[in-house]
């Protein structure tokens, strides 16, 4: 059941989105992001639905995809656009029933509200399933890369992140496999309630962390001893680099924000 | 010397090893091998006496860099030697800490994983592999450092037979190549590859010599808490039956031999 559990996985593919460079994605998302909080109408968030629905589709990665990565997030939405729903008083008056009152205002915010983060996941998710978590540190070394001078460690967050994306799947495996052995000397995890269930995780989460310490210790060991020695002089195998296709995504995000921008000069909702 | 231990974990060893050779190490759980070989890269500085490597002292700071780039050093548990998320990737870690060139990268990382058998598997990530695959890759991550001398901690304890023998091949190879080999073992068929046994226990050297003369004493070995390899201790038995066999009987091809001799 843990093993469900995907942290922005890779879903392998040759696609053009696939094959940009991943700086360039980095910040074809963050323009991506900036385009859904600027936009301010129906309009601009069809035009933007419509931009991820072609990327998506160039980039072959199933719908369901989509709607796995939205589940997390369902709640957030139920919860907030009903916040909005009850507790926008502006606008005309809908419906009205006691002290309720939702007004056409408070429909439009929480829309709009459930049409931003929408946007801001399934646009997220598409960057972590079509760059691999590898290129996309690297791509974060590089693009950070300036942040060096003023001695912030690029590198080493780099490396962290990495190291932390290389030991997720192997904690998770070995977390089932502690559950296993703690339910084969009779514990009960799925069973009783709320603080019962906590009380009994922690038979599991000590010995994990004590696992994860001392795998920690070993890598250590392991990557001294393959000569690692920081940031400093390294070389990388792959190169990153920027080529035509990356001119052409690039284009048709700048496409992008500019019909956004245009549509909310024009005025239209 | 480890903190809270009573006695040192390795003590009054002095062995050295010249360019070239094929050493094994034997000896019980907790005789010291690991130790031992952890003073040959500078992971542990002896509390005292010296260890020196290529001519460059382990204790001299400035030289670290340079001696664990001489040793390349493989492990039991590749779950804790894998640094990341793609084969090939953490293949090219090592090469890549030392500044090589990534077209060379490249090279020495195809070659390490077609001589490991995982080529195919180099797109894939570590947790996709099994076991013994993933002790394969984390040998290639040490073949693509090509340094002059490796150290195999018990590298074959998650092989099975089969990858275990490919591995002792890929050692056999690379010691013709020219490269110094310390294979850290609890398989005395491994051990009588190599040109010299040294075999510990509780911290000291107990035997060293060629693996003829050292599984020729099965006592000491016994009291070491080691086996004869298979073909000797079968040699030994069909001996004690009354057979002709004669004593320094290693492997099955000489036995098979011996025995032919007999029919
Ligand atoms: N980190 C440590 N802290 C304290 N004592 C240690 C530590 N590592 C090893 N020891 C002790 O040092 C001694 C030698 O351990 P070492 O790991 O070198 O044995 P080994 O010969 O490699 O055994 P094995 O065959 O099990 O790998 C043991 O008595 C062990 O308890
Ligand atoms: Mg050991």
């Amino acid at each position: 059941m843990l093993k469900d559990i995907t942290i922005g996985q890779y879903f392998g593919g040759e696609s053009f989105i696939h094959r940009l460079d991943p700086r360039n994605k980095i910040i074809m998302t963050a323009l991506l992001m900036a385009a859904v909080f600027v936009s301010s109408g129906f309009a601009g968030y069809g035009v933007i639905a419509l931009f991820l629905i072609i990327c998506y589709m160039i980039s072959g990665i199933p719908f369901r995809m989509i709607l796995k990565s939205i589940k997390p997030i369902i709640p957030i939405i139920v919860f907030t656009s009903i916040l909005n729903l009850f507790f926008i008083k502006e606008g005309d008056i809908l419906f009205e029933w006691r002290f309720i009152a939702i007004t056409d205002s408070g429909v439009r915010f929480a829309f709009f509200l459930v049409a931003r983060i929408f946007c801001l996941v399934v646009g997220a998710s598409l960057i972590t399933y079509t760059t691999k978590p590898m290129e996309l540190t690297d791509g974060i070394e590089s693009l950070f890369g300036p942040l060096k001078r003023i001695k912030f460690p690029v590198h080493e967050v780099a490396m962290m992140m990495t190291i932390a994306l290389r030991f997720v799947p192997t904690l998770i495996e070995e977390t089932d496999k502690i559950m296993s052995a703690q339910k084969a000397r009779g514990a009960s995890l799925d069973t009783g309630g709320l603080v019962k269930r906590v009380k009994a995780l922690i038979p599991v989460l000590i010995p994990l962390f004590i696992s994860a310490f001392r795998r920690a210790h070993d890598l250590a060991v392991a990557m001294e001893c393959r000569c690692y020695n920081g940031g400093e002089g390294r070389t990388k195998m792959k190169k990153l680099r920027f080529g035509f296709i990356d001119i052409i995504g690039a284009f048709a995000m700048i496409m992008l924000i500019a019909g956004i921008v245009v549509l909310n000069i024009l005025g239209v909702v | 010397m480890y903190d809270g231990q009573e006695s040192a974990a390795v003590d009054n060893v002095t062995i050295s090893i010249s360019q070239g050779e094929y050493v094994a190490v034997l000896g019980r759980n907790g005789s010291g091998k690991s130790t031992l070989a952890k003073h040959f890269n500078v992971i542990l500085l002896p509390d005292s006496g010296t260890v020196v490597v290529d001519n460059m002292t382990t204790s001299d700071d400035g030289l670290i860099f340079d001696i664990r780039r001489t040793v390349g050093m493989v492990f039991q548990n590749p779950d804790n030697q894998i640094v990341a998320t793609v084969v090939e990737d953490d293949v090219a870690f090592a090469p890549e800490n030392l500044g090589i060139p990534p077209s060379e990268i490249r090279e020495r990382v195809d070659g390490a994983l077609k001589s490991v058998g995982m080529y195919e598997f180099r797109k894939h990530a570590p947790h996709q592999l099994s076991g013994g695959q993933k002790q394969r890759v984390a040998i290639a991550g040490v073949l693509a450092m090509q340094s002059k001398c490796i150290v195999f901690d018990e590298a074959s304890s998650m092989l099975d037979p089969k990858g275990r023998r490919e591995l002792t091949a890929t050692i056999k190879k690379l010691n013709q190549d020219g490269a110094t080999v310390i294979n850290i073992t609890h398989f005395m068929d491994e051990a009588i590859e190599a040109d010299r046994v040294i075999v510990m226990d509780k911290g000291r050297v107990l035997l060293d010599g060629t693996p003829r003369d050292i599984f020729a004493d099965r006592k000491l070995l016994e009291d070491a808490g080691l086996d004869l390899p298979q073909a000797a201790a079968l040699a030994d038995c069909l001996r004690q039956d009354g057979l002709d066999i004669k004593s320094g009987v290693l492997t099955a091809d000489e036995l098979v031999e011996e025995i032919i001799c007999l029919l």
